[in-house]
């Protein structure tokens, strides 16, 4: 009788298991590692993939998959195949210095990634000790670069100039004078709103709240009541989308219809989703629009078609990545990584945002960030001077 | 700039929170109250019963129709059911047979259950945030009774309420029930207990049940409140909620309550004094200072009244 109650309960974990087991959803689409004969080139792909910013990481390395595929079937790098190997940082430090080791020892030659500022500057250290090239298709941590390592590279932009670009408009073009300013406490959230905090009070604002808050919180209730008591006219969320969404509606339950503002970190569709399709005062810093540059239709279109759903916006950085590293190793007709680092800081690459040059430090030597809204279901570049 | 209007508004706020943590916090106590026990799995429960009334409010709503409350008092239902299932299952599988262990034993296969649970819903059912259908929150979150300057929600009324009745609930069942005599003499020797014809495998079960039952409850609650559900869920306000009970004495109901809203008031007001990312530091301190004060917690003296 009281082993009949044991495997009962037993069972009874099992069944109850299983049935949530089949309500989920079939999205198992993550980037696949495709079977090469050796002697194949590795690339490892980290990025976020699991917990509340998988969608933002996912499309990213979807992206790189999607550049990877297509050398592929033009016959490979320096007459080998492309391996991938794509592994999940979980969006946390301690993880992805895990993963970064892992990489290394699996033999890859170079890296894409990591999107989080707080996984890709611990990372970073241990590919500069292995000799292996990093290119960051998202993170905009300035520090990243700022450690002198000769094969750190970033394809986007920072958040020195990201912060610059999001200030100056709330100052310039929403005419605020006094805003608050939420952070999520890590290396990309506060990095980035403390740099518009400083370019918003270099113009003559005041920032009247600069808190942050613990990324597993969900509760903002008493933030949002703060917020109301400082008197704030706008409002800045230096973090991801994944507690930006829910925070930018509770802020609209609270009746707080200030203008919402954030970075790249909330440039996702999952915002949009959560925030609702016309969601007015949502104002995103992000790279430039390339939906209206000709060059990135057919990379969308492939996009689309592969994975069924519209790209993510740092699909575009992924797809750029992949490309300029395949590119400089065939330029520099070796893996070599200090062979191939030279080739990227010497010369220009054309991608589907542009012709891109790094600087000596791996930055881009140019950089446009522009402020995008929510409309139409969709995240939408706005006129440069509305 | 903290005026008084906005100081009313921080102190609900705190409150609002605190009685989110005393809805997880009265199942940690409960348990700890009969068996001596943490149940750290509790929190996992908590979070398998936000899920469940989910995916059943997705099930009912596909099978009859957008029926809000129907749909959402049988969500809350399945999800009370589940998380019973899941209770009881911990209870048979995980720590019965280490009643008589060592203490750390039970303590290190609670632990173990409650990462079980979470990577198991982690790789089965979501690796993402899922939001809460807004359909089924919208008609607690969008009206409000307002007293003063202050706008109070009916979802954080009605969480305030369901914290209150909860807790007089299971206040009566102990005291004054026949069945909170056993659960009472359980919970003093169990050997004894069992002497007089206490059945207490039953009684323990019976306690994880019920627990589990109301965890669901707080889960629902709290998805509706915060808006998502994460496999995480369970990990954060389970260690405030235990925190919580240990602050008011664990194993002592209405200390469980006290101590959530002690908490989530100094959480709140720390935010609008010192700033959130203060939270953790002030909430600790404060659970040091109490338990150097006082080291059975707020209310924990009477050792007999425990359950």
């Amino acid at each position: 009788m009281r082993k009949l109650h044991f495997l009962l309960s037993l069972a009874i974990v099992f069944t109850v298991g299983s049935a949530l087991t089949g309500c989920q959803k079939a999205d198992q689409s993550g980037p696949g590692t495709p079977a090469a004969p050796p002697p194949s080139i590795k690339i490892g792909l980290a990025a976020v993939e699991s917990g509340s910013d998988a969608q933002i990481g996912a499309t990213m390395l979807e992206g790189s998959q999607i550049a990877v595929d297509e050398w592929n079937a033009k016959g490979g790098v320096l007459g080998r195949k492309i391996e991938t190997i794509s592994l999940d940082d979980e969006g946390k430090p301690d993880k992805a210095v895990n993963v970064a080791q892992t990489l290394v020892d699996d033999g890859v030659i170079a890296v894409l990634g990591h999107l989080n500022s707080g996984c890709t500057i611990p990372a970073s250290r241990v590919y500069n000790d292995a000799k292996i090239i990093q290119i960051t298709p998202g993170s905009t941590n300035p520090l990243y670069t700022e450690q002198n390592y000769s094969y750190a590279f970033r394809i986007c932009g920072r958040d020195d100039q990201q912060g610059a670009v999001a200030g100056a408009y709330m100052y310039d073009q929403l005419k605020l004078t006094k805003i608050a300013i939420l952070h999520n406490k890590t290396a990309y959230g506060e990095g980035l709103a403390t740099e518009v905090k400083k370019t918003f009070e270099a113009r003559g604002g005041t920032v009247t709240m600069f808190q942050g808050i613990g990324q597993d919180e969900n509760d903002f209730s008493a933030n949002i009541s703060v917020i109301k008591g400082s008197g704030a006219e706008g409002f800045f969320w230096g973090g991801m989308y994944g507690q930006g969404g829910p925070l930018c509606v509770k802020m609209r339950q609270s009746g707080l219809t200030i203008p919402f503002v954030s970075g790249d970190g909330c440039f996702d569709q999952s915002f949009v989703n959560t925030v609702g399709g016309n969601a007015p005062d949502i104002y995103l810093s992000f790279g430039p629009d390339y939906h209206k540059i000709p060059a990135a239709q057919p990379f969308l279109d492939k996009y689309k078609a592969k994975y069924g759903h519209d790209e993510g916006g740092y699909s575009v950085y992924g797809y750029d990545a992949a490309n300029v590293l395949l590119t400089a190793i065939d330029q520099a007709q070796s893996t070599d990584a200090d062979k191939v680092a030279a080739v990227m800081k010497s010369r220009s690459f054309d991608t589907i945002l542009g012709k891109i040059e790094f600087d000596s430090k791996g930055d881009l030597k140019t950089t446009a960030f522009v402020l995008w809204s929510v409309k139409d279901g969709k995240l939408q570049s706005l006129p440069a001077n509305p | 700039m903290s005026s008084g209007s906005t100081l009313m508004e921080i102190v609900m706020d705190g409150i609002s929170r605190g009685a989110v943590y005393a809805l997880v916090a009265l199942g940690y106590t409960m348990v700890y109250g009969v068996l001596g026990m943490i149940n750290f799995a509790h929190g996992e429960v908590f979070m398998i019963g936000m899920f469940a009334c989910v995916y059943a409010i997705g099930v009912f709503s596909v099978a009859w129709g957008d029926h809000a409350l129907l749909n959402l008092g049988l969500g809350i239902l399945v999800a009370m059911i589940f998380s019973a299932a899941y209770g009881y299952a911990n209870e048979r599988i995980a720590y019965r047979r280490l009643r008589k262990a060592h203490a750390l034993a039970p303590l290190t296969s609670a632990i173990g259950i409650s990462t079980f649970l979470q990577y198991f819903i982690f790789l089965t059912v979501s690796k993402e945030k899922v939001p809460f259908p807004r359909f089924y929150s919208d008609f607690l979150t969008s009206h409000s009774l307002t007293i003063g300057p202050l706008e109070i929600t009916y979802l954080r009324l009605a969480i305030l309420g369901t914290t209150l009745l909860i807790m007089a609930g299971l206040f009566h069942l102990i005291n004054r029930t026949r069945l909170g005599i056993a659960l009472r003499a359980t919970a003093q020797d169990q050997l004894m207990a069992s002497l007089v014809g206490i059945p207490v495998d039953k009684i323990i079960a019976f306690t994880f049940i019920l627990g589990s039952a109301l965890a669901a409850i707080a889960g629902v609650m709290v998805a509706m409140y915060t808006n998502v559900l994460v496999f995480d869920a369970g990990y954060r306000v389970g260690l405030k909620a235990f925190t919580a009970a240990i602050l008011g004495g664990i194993g002592n109901v209405p200390g469980a309550v006290l101590g959530a809203m002690i908490l989530g008031l100094t959480e709140a007001l720390t935010t609008l004094q010192f700033g959130s990312e203060w939270n953790d530091v002030t909430t600790f301190a404060v659970l040091m200072l109490v338990l150097l004060l006082r080291p059975r917690g707020l209310l924990g003296e009477r050792v007999a009244d425990k359950v």
